[in-house]
């Protein structure tokens, strides 16, 4: 520590020739002369180390002494900085670098956001892009709090946002609202049929049922109602009590029978690359596009367009605003291409299972017929299926 | 031949009688060696021969000889003065 003291403050060392020179290391003492690192060179000569300030002062009291006294050595940062007075390239470009320094940390390299669950980051950072918070932008011209108002007004599932800058870094604080609880919906509603079938069970937990097992449906038809009579006692006058209006539940199995087709051209249209192709170069600096090539012109008719985008990023994964776009541009011309019939059967058919099994949610298929057929260009395969499934769906009475 | 013996000041004396520090009563000069590499003198009255082999320090009314390989006046002020190198004897003379 003293070491770097005594360096930023500039040391010299001095060498001191003359008749007993322990003459001069007296008078330095007794003037109060801060010397060290005394090294005898031989009877009549001494090395010693002091402070920059103080030599003019040994080299006048050493003269009077009638001592030789010549610098040896010169160290420090006085010394290092004065070297440097007159490499002006040099000077310019380190303050070119700490201006450099300076102005850059101002500006935003990274936008990181923190404390959401459901709203996704990019979703986020989009409207933040909107609103001009991205990387590459100047930190000082960004207004936090009104950014992150108007944020908020475009981002509906979220309750509060606020935006710190800190050197290169903006970090976006958010929280989601929270979501509205269900309430329990009471509404007067009927139980109706969403698909034509085959009732095999009616289990009614509230309401009328209008059908029972074994009778036939059509998609509409209402099986629960939600107006249920109230009953008149025996023997009474009163003949129509009327009735009242409940939410009809209850669980309605059914046997239906489902037709699905799908079809797909026998011929198709395939890309086919001819082997030309173009690069394009550009260079992304702080959210600026810097193009390496002259014209956008493509001349090709029908192009595939690639995009790579090779950001620069840090050890830790932090992708900062560098980066090199590489567009590539391939051509390609369409040919005509008949289709495999038996493996493109075989994947409508997947696809239609996939889609019989959403129609029929928990229920089960029961038996299933697959036929494909090639007519009039198209390849259509028809899917019929024996299904056993809910079908009640709850209709609510208009308001 | 017996080596001249030195006389005992007045404040040493009173030093000695009252039982005060003789270097803060009398400025006699008050040595401190730290094993054999290093010898603080403090109320010196300068350097009188200066040597790799032997230091030559005016202590008032003797002078001290402090004898040993490589020495060297590490630092030094009015006040006091620190020796380093290697200490193989210290005299009063």
């Amino acid at each position: 520590m003293k070491q770097m003291l005594h360096k930023a403050r500039g040391v010299v060392v001095l060498r001191v020739s003359g008749a007993y020179p322990e003459r001069l290391l007296n008078a330095l003492a007794s003037q109060g002369i801060l010397f060290w690192g005394t090294e005898p060179v031989d009877p009549t000569t001494v090395r010693l180390t002091l402070h920059k300030g103080d030599q003019k002062k040994v080299q006048a009291l050493g003269e009077r002494l009638l001592f030789e006294v010549t610098v040896e050595r010169r160290e420090g940062l006085p010394y290092t900085l004065a070297a440097l007075r007159r490499r002006y390239a040099l000077l310019a470009g380190l303050c070119f670098s700490l201006l450099a320094v300076f102005l850059f940390s101002q500006f935003i390299l990274t936008v990181e956001v923190e404390g959401n669950e459901t709203v996704p980051t990019a979703v986020i950072l989009a409207e933040l892009r909107r609103q001009g918070v991205r990387p590459g932008v100047f930190g000082p011209s960004l207004e936090e709090g009104d950014i992150a108002q108007r944020a908020l007004i475009h981002l509906e599932d979220l309750s509060w946002m606020a935006i710190n800058l800190s050197g290169t870094r903006a970090q976006v604080l958010v929280r989601e609202k929270i979501p509205k609880p269900e309430m329990e919906v009471s509404a007067p509603a009927d139980v109706v049929a969403k698909t034509t079938g085959l009732l095999l069970r009616v289990e009614t937990w509230q309401g009328r049922p209008l059908f029972q097992a074994g009778e036939t449906v059509v998609e509409g038809d209402v099986i629960l109602s939600g107006w249920v009579p109230v009953e008149v006692p025996e023997y009474s006058q009163i003949t129509d009590k009327g009735g009242r209006a409940v939410r009809a539940e209850g669980r309605i199995e059914a046997r239906t029978w489902r037709t699905l087709t799908a079809s797909i051209p026998l011929e198709m249209e395939i890309k086919s690359l001819t082997g030309r192709e173009k690069r394009f170069y550009a260079l992304d600096l702080l959210g600026k596009r810097m193009n390496f090539y002259g014209s956008t012109g493509i001349s090709f008719d029908e192009y595939d367009k690639i995009t790579q985008i090779h950001p620069l990023t840090l050890p830790g994964g932090r992708c900062l605003p560098f980066g090199l776009t590489v567009e590539t541009v391939r051509e390609y011309e369409r040919l005509s291409a008949p289709i495999d019939p038996k493996g493109t059967a075989r994947m409508l058919e997947t696809q239609l299972r996939r889609r019989l099994d959403l129609l029929i949610g928990e229920g089960e298929v029961e038996t299933c017929e697959v036929s494909a057929v090639e007519e009039q260009g198209l390849l259509t395969v028809r899917l019929l299926a024996q299904c056993r499934e809910e079908i009640g769906k709850t209709v609510e009475w208009p308001p | 031949m017996e080596e001249k013996r030195r006389r005992e000041g007045v404040l040493e004396k009173a030093a000695r009688l009252t039982d005060l520090p003789a270097d803060g009563l009398a400025g006699l000069p008050h040595l401190s060696l730290v094993g054999d590499r290093e010898l603080t003198i403090e109320n010196h009255r300068g350097i009188l021969a200066y040597g790799t082999q032997e230091i030559h320090v005016g202590g008032g009314s003797m002078v001290i000889r402090v004898r040993g390989e490589g020495l060297r006046l590490r630092v030094m002020n009015a006040a006091e003065l620190l020796i380093t190198g290697q200490i193989l004897g210290v005299e009063l003379m």
